[in-house]
């Protein structure tokens, strides 16, 4: 995939719609489809699995909410 | 699923992460809070920040210890029952339907 020049919106909303995992200030991993996400980096996620060391719930849905709960998020899975 | 096309934005298609919240009005939802903290309770009015009035709410809290002597960690959940309830949005992590056991 190549980047060129991008910003980071751009890249957002490319992944939209795409499988995503999302790494939260409090180590906890989702692994999810990305349906949405909003200005203030709100997100929305479905089918999402939840790791902490292992697999712990599978949600259908999930908001996570705010930028500043995101260490990052990725394409890339496990 | 997957093919949800993005053009048309009917009422099952998620436009914002505020809209799965609106849907969840007035139904159980599961809220997971900073400080290792669960609510579970029926959603009766958010705002853009994530407040939330939730009522008839179950609240765990999890708290990790560490055994002394076998170096063991041990998980501890303390749950109390509160009915009424306005959460900061500033401490939610994530909003969701409540978890179906199995």
């Amino acid at each position: 995939m190549s980047l060129g020049k991008q910003t980071p919106s751009g890249f957002l909303n490319q992944i939209t719609g795409g499988p995503v995992r999302v790494k939260l200030n409090s180590r906890v991993d989702y692994q999810g489809v990305l349906a949405c996400l909003v200005g203030y980096m709100n997100i929305a996620l479905e089918q999402t699995e939840e790791y902490v060391s292992r697999q712990l719930e599978n949600k259908h849905r999930i908001i996570a909410e705010r930028g500043p709960t995101f260490l990052f998020i990725t394409t890339k899975h496990f | 699923m997957a093919d949800d096309a993005d053009q048309q934005q009917t009422s099952n298609t998620v436009e914002e992460p505020l809209d799965l919240i609106r849907l969840s009005l007035d139904e159980r939802i599961y809220v997971k809070m900073r400080n290792d903290r669960e609510l579970r309770g029926r959603l009766h009015a958010y705002d853009q920040h994530l407040n939330m009035i939730l009522g008839d709410v179950e609240e765990t809290a999890t708290t990790t210890e560490i055994d002394e002597e076998t170096y063991e960690e041990i998980y501890k959940s303390t749950k109390r029952n509160i009915p009424m309830l306005f959460v900061g949005g500033d401490g939610v992590v994530l909003v969701a339907p409540p978890l179906r056991v199995g």
